[in-house]
């Protein structure tokens, strides 16, 4: 495997996997649609409900084992997006799939196992790296929303059961919860006391989604995605160049600090030091590197000179 | 004189006037009790849930200094914690910074898990976490007034199995001066001033 340098990101499109919530009938579907080249992997069945212009290729699995033996890459080569919807009925799917492998991971009700949903939330994660890394998609994953009270506030959260509704946040790029303002749909990227989103790569705060029309195509996370790899560039860029700055400076401190020996070097270590660039943090993290090897050393400061001398 | 202000001291008074979950201490005992226990320097019961948070942060540590005893039922977990957090060149590392409020001198204390690169990393052990749980918490407010290059700070949150994270930036995080500014006058308009005087001044 040739090993690579991180600038080389900055002529790749990186893939994209974007969770999208909301309630049913606000037009998440649709919204998912927009994505570049999309397959619809309907799991809710629920594709008659998408107006029939804004429909694309579909597959409705009956089950994860289905599911499973149509994402292969020989059956994507036309799709650069994978949309499931809903992501809970997928987990369904999943959990259905996993109590017919191991009972162990359902209870009698015919609910998951508390070592059932670790497992359903660890062949999520599978599948989405799969999906991302190997068959190299973008992923677009539907959730309705629930509302949820939280003392005096009322917080939108994905509908999923148990503690597998952390673990489909984890891999997601941008998470985005979808609303009505006035007449307007709009789209928020950005965490507020109603929702906890994710926004990252400069795509952030409340976006109106597009009204469509005959003459308007549905191609709104199309052009979201190109603004993503347009800012992910120059993030790299910028972040890059800051690393390379933070490393020289921590190489260089820790290189001052490796030659102290006693109260002498100490000192001249000192002047050294306040010779720095700082970038980031390295200040507090030099600092503490030093007054370590000064008390392994059993230097103290005396307070009237501002010199070490030996303890 | 100049007077001591730390995220738990924070984090139990909002709990106590109920508009914060007090994250780290989900109890049954009485809130307010306890926020006069600590506003006193007095020492307050150690919660199950609590006692599972030292626990677990104890794992960790014993995972990088190579003590932990694989066997054990969290050891998956807090391995993959410290996978996380041993980025952090700067362990358990303290700071303090002096900032005037209400025309009071105060020293903000915080002790962070860890440190390195802009980021700062905090550990949690939760039962029942649920993603955006620490988004009211005044604890990476504080802590980015601490550390002012730090420019992200990340909880790493386990219930023992699995393991989350909740990353905030700090161009998105407000600041931290106007609660401490409220907690202030709150406290004088409940004739607790003199008691956070007493017992909160910085040595």
């Amino acid at each position: 495997m040739a090993i690579r340098q991180p600038e080389e990101i900055l002529g790749q499109k990186k893939r994209i996997r974007m969770l999208i919530a909301g309630y049913p009938g606000i037009g998440k579907t649709t919204l998912a649609l927009s994505a570049p080249r999309p397959l619809h992997i309907d799991c809710d069945f629920g594709l008659d409900r998408v107006e029939a212009r804004y429909r694309v290729p579909f597959i409705q699995p009956q089950s994860y084992d289905e599911l499973l033996a149509d994402l292969v890459p020989e059956n994507l080569r036309d799709f650069e997006t994978l949309v499931f919807d809903t992501g809970g009925q997928l987990l369904t799917l999943m959990s259905l799939w996993a109590m017919k492998k191991d009972p162990k991971y359902g209870q009698r009700d015919g609910t998951l196992s508390l070592k059932g949903y670790g497992f359903v939330g660890k062949e999520f994660m599978r599948l989405m790296d799969y999906c991302f890394y190997e068959l190299k998609k973008h992923i677009v994953m539907v959730f309705h929303a629930v509302e949820e009270k939280d003392g005096d506030n009322t917080r939108l959260r994905i509908k999923v059961e148990g503690q597998t509704k952390n673990n489909v946040w984890e891999p997601m790029d941008l998470g985005g919860f979808m609303e009505m303002h006035g007449n307007d749909r709009v789209i928020g990227f950005s965490n507020c006391e109603r929702y906890f989103a994710k926004g990252t790569r400069g795509i952030k705060g409340v976006m109106k989604v597009p009204e469509l029309g005959p003459d308007k195509p549905n191609d709104f996370l199309t052009r979201l995605f190109d603004q993503y790899y347009k800012q992910a560039a120059d993030e790299v860029r910028m972040a890059e160049e800051q690393k390379r700055a933070y490393e020289a400076v921590m190489e260089k401190g820790q290189a001052i600090i490796a030659k102290i020996e006693d109260a002498n070097t100490a000192n001249q270590a000192v002047e050294e030091m306040k010779q720095l660039e700082h970038v980031l943090t390295s200040h507090q993290e030099l600092a503490h590197l030093f007054s370590q090897k000064v008390a392994e050393l059993n230097l103290v400061l005396d307070k009237k000179t501002k010199q070490y001398v030996e303890g | 004189m100049r007077y001591l202000i730390t995220h738990s001291l924070l984090s139990s008074w909002l709990w106590a006037i109920k508009e914060n979950p007090y994250e780290d201490a989900t109890t049954e005992d009485d809130s307010w009790d306890r926020f006069l226990l600590i506003l006193n320097q007095e020492s307050t019961p150690v919660t199950p849930a609590m006692q599972d948070g030292i626990d677990f942060e104890q794992l960790v540590t014993d995972i990088m200094f190579e003590l932990a005893d694989p066997s054990h039922k969290w050891f998956e977990a807090a391995q993959q914690v410290y996978q996380i957090v041993r980025k952090g060149s700067l362990l358990q590392y303290s700071t303090s910074k002096v900032v005037t409020v209400a025309g009071k001198e105060l020293l903000l204390y915080g002790r962070l898990d860890a440190l390195r690169a802009g980021t700062i990393y905090d550990i949690k052990f939760s039962r029942s976490y649920e993603r955006g749980k620490y988004y009211s918490s005044t604890q990476h407010p504080m802590y980015f007034e601490l550390v002012p290059e730090a420019q992200r700070f990340v909880y790493v949150v386990s219930n023992g199995s699995e393991v989350w994270t909740e990353a905030y930036d700090r161009e998105d995080t407000p600041s931290i001066i106007p609660v401490i500014e409220d907690f202030l006058r709150w406290l004088e308009r409940h004739g607790l001033l003199e008691t956070y005087e007493a017992k909160w001044q910085a040595k």
